[in-house]
């Protein structure tokens, strides 16, 4: 009981302390809340892309074949498929159509896909949120469409995809098989590239092994090998946050350690009167260990839920620059909140752990020196 | 009964800027007296009373309380006798700014750990004592000197200590709050309290309530008297 009264009353002087000085610790919580911003909104955006793109991959197929002419990406023939479908374990062989368009009036480039709802439907397409935008169109408006022959196609926008999956989707054209051999000039019996099934997944190396032998023209390209280009893209997005998190470590790095190796006159005055009125080194520490504690918990737990609204709740507004690199079509979306706790105690270590010990250092400093001292100020 | 035996204070020790402040002091300080050490600055009175007060260690020679010999005790022993038995009054009363006078009279006592509610009950009938009651809810900046010297003896009077030390009291004081001192330190040691200051103005080594004068100089004692 005296214990715990005795810890009370040294938080009350300790909360008492910080409000004597308010106006340096509220610039001391708004500077180390701007840090933490930083540092969490980094972490939250680089963790949800991520997490993000490998659903959205999980989707795609185990095996993609192009073929390759001079290290160049050319279309690939339909008698390749028969090839293909005759290596035991292959379950499924299908040729798929895709390409860019460019707008020139727009300065954008489209994703054009072939895929299985847009095959048939010839005369309409389904866009993305970001073409929509940028086009200027809506559900049921016409889109034309400048073919290689130099003559214009016109298709009716059927649908607009949503904008949950905008990331993926912005800058996206599905359009049938029809028009979009039309579109290019791609004879029948060609296609971009093919995907296949493969029954047993341990074989997949083997699969494509094989394919590389009895098609020498080819790249067979594996899923994993897709899902780990794009980790390294989405890696290398968020290496360039790296440079924001690298400012933002050096900024607090500073600013602990100019709490560290300063302590105001009054606060050693302080110091020295509490000791010489009989609080021990020991107890003075922990007043100061609470003034620390107060302002760094409060300051993290601000800038970790302003950081929170900030990625995703307000499209992380601060870094949209930086992320969407230099496409016309920038995308809008909002992401789907992934936390990794895993990242909050990283974060919680190298801010709050590190602030609490300088703010105890100068205090200890302080509080081991004689309180004779004090006498003489 | 407190009592130095060939107490010796080097500061800065082996240092270029090695300073003598106490020689080879030997003194009894009797209890429930008035005591004074008296002597112009630089003269070692304030070393002395850190000294006594545990505050600091001698370089070399014993000190002893009801005797029990202290010098040789670990930091944690000397802060709670600092905390128990003494109770001091600075030069400048070192008052901590932007918090109230009861807070200030409080501080000594948040480490043992009593209930704040009666802590502060009690801290509010020191102040009464001291006619402060008025103030006690005034920030410390506020208070005029002589209610910051109040406010000062009740701090030193909080924890109850047989010992008050009061150091240079009346250096920033005009005649009038001076001689308000000195009456408030005879009242304590009709109360029971063991009183001793260190000082060099003639108002309080002169009065007839002081009934012991310790000079020192050059860190020496150099003349004891009696007043009675």
């Amino acid at each position: 009981m005296v214990w715990i009264e005795k810890q009370r009353n040294i938080l009350d002087f300790a909360l008492s302390s910080l409000l004597r000085r308010w106006g340096k610790n509220l610039a001391l919580v708004i500077v180390y809340t701007l840090i933490v911003f930083i540092l969490a909104s980094i972490f939250f955006l680089s963790h949800s892309i991520k997490k993000e793109a490998s659903i959205v991959l999980q989707g795609s197929p185990e095996v993609v074949v192009q073929r390759v002419i001079a290290g160049r990406h050319e279309l690939i023939l339909e008698r390749y498929m028969d090839d293909i479908r005759k290596i035991p374990g292959v379950l499924a062989v299908k040729g798929r159509l895709w390409g860019y368009y460019f707008e020139p009036a727009t300065g954008a480039n489209y994703t054009v896909v072939v895929t299985d709802a847009s095959r048939e439907k010839a005369g309409s397409i389904t866009i993305g949120a970001g073409v929509a935008r940028v086009a200027g169109v809506q559900k049921e408006d016409t889109m034309p469409f400048k073919s290689s022959d130099g003559t214009y196609t016109t298709l009716e926008v059927a649908d607009i995809f949503s904008h949950e999956s905008e990331l993926i989707s912005s800058d996206l054209v599905e359009i049938s098989e029809e028009d979009f051999r039309k579109l290019f000039s791609i004879p029948e019996g060609s296609f971009t590239d093919m995907t296949l099934r493969v029954r047993n997944k341990n074989e997949l190396n083997v699969v494509a092994d094989k394919i590389r032998r009895y098609l020498p023209d080819t790249r067979p390209i594996l899923r994993d090998e897709i899902l780990r280009t794009y980790e390294a893209i989405f890696d290398w997005r968020g290496g360039l946050l790296v440079v924001i998190f690298t400012g933002a470590i050096l900024a607090f790095a500073i600013f602990a350690w100019d709490k560290a190796s300063s302590l105001s006159f009054e606060e050693k005055r302080e110091i020295g009167i509490l000791k010489a009125v009989g609080w021990e080194t020991s107890e003075v520490i922990t007043m100061k260990s609470c003034e620390g504690i107060i302002i760094s918990l409060s300051a993290f737990l601000l800038g970790v839920i302003l950081a929170y609204i900030h990625v995703f709740f307000g499209s992380f507004f601060f870094f949209t620059f930086v992320l969407k690199g230099w496409s016309v079509l920038y995308p809008r979306f909002t992401l789907i909140p992934y936390v990794d706790p895993y990242q909050i105690c990283a974060l919680f270590f190298l801010t709050v752990a590190p602030y609490t010990a300088a703010t105890i250092i100068p205090s200890w400093r302080a509080a081991t020196i004689d309180p004779d001292s004090v006498m003489r100020l | 009964m407190i009592e130095l035996h060939g107490v010796t204070k080097i500061f800065n020790k082996g240092n270029t800027n090695e300073f003598l402040a106490v020689d080879d002091v030997s003194l009894t300080i009797d209890p429930l007296r008035i005591t004074v050490l008296k002597g112009p600055s630089g003269s070692g009175k304030t070393t002395v009373l850190s000294i006594i007060g545990a505050m600091t260690k001698p370089t070399e020679g014993r000190v002893y309380i009801h005797g029990r010999e202290i010098t040789s005790l670990p930091e944690r022993f000397l802060t709670e006798i600092r905390r128990k038995t003494f109770g001091f009054i600075f030069q400048q009363f070192n008052l901590i700014k932007g918090i109230t006078a009861l807070e200030n009279v409080m501080i000594p006592s948040y480490p043992a750990g009593e209930k704040h509610s009666s802590l502060k009950d009690r801290a509010m009938r020191l102040l009464e004592v001291l006619n402060l009651s008025g103030k006690a809810t005034s920030k410390i900046e506020w208070l005029s000197g002589g209610e910051a010297q109040r406010v000062a003896i009740a701090r030193a009077l909080i924890n109850n200590p047989e010992v008050i030390i009061a150091d240079e009291p009346t250096a920033h004081l005009d005649t009038r709050l001076s001689q308000e001192f000195i009456e408030a330190m005879a009242a304590l040691k009709e109360k029971g309290k063991t009183v001793l200051i260190a000082s060099h103005d003639p108002l309080i080594y002169s009065s007839p309530v002081v009934e012991r004068v310790v000079e020192l100089r050059d860190g020496r004692v150099v003349l004891e008297g009696s007043h009675q």
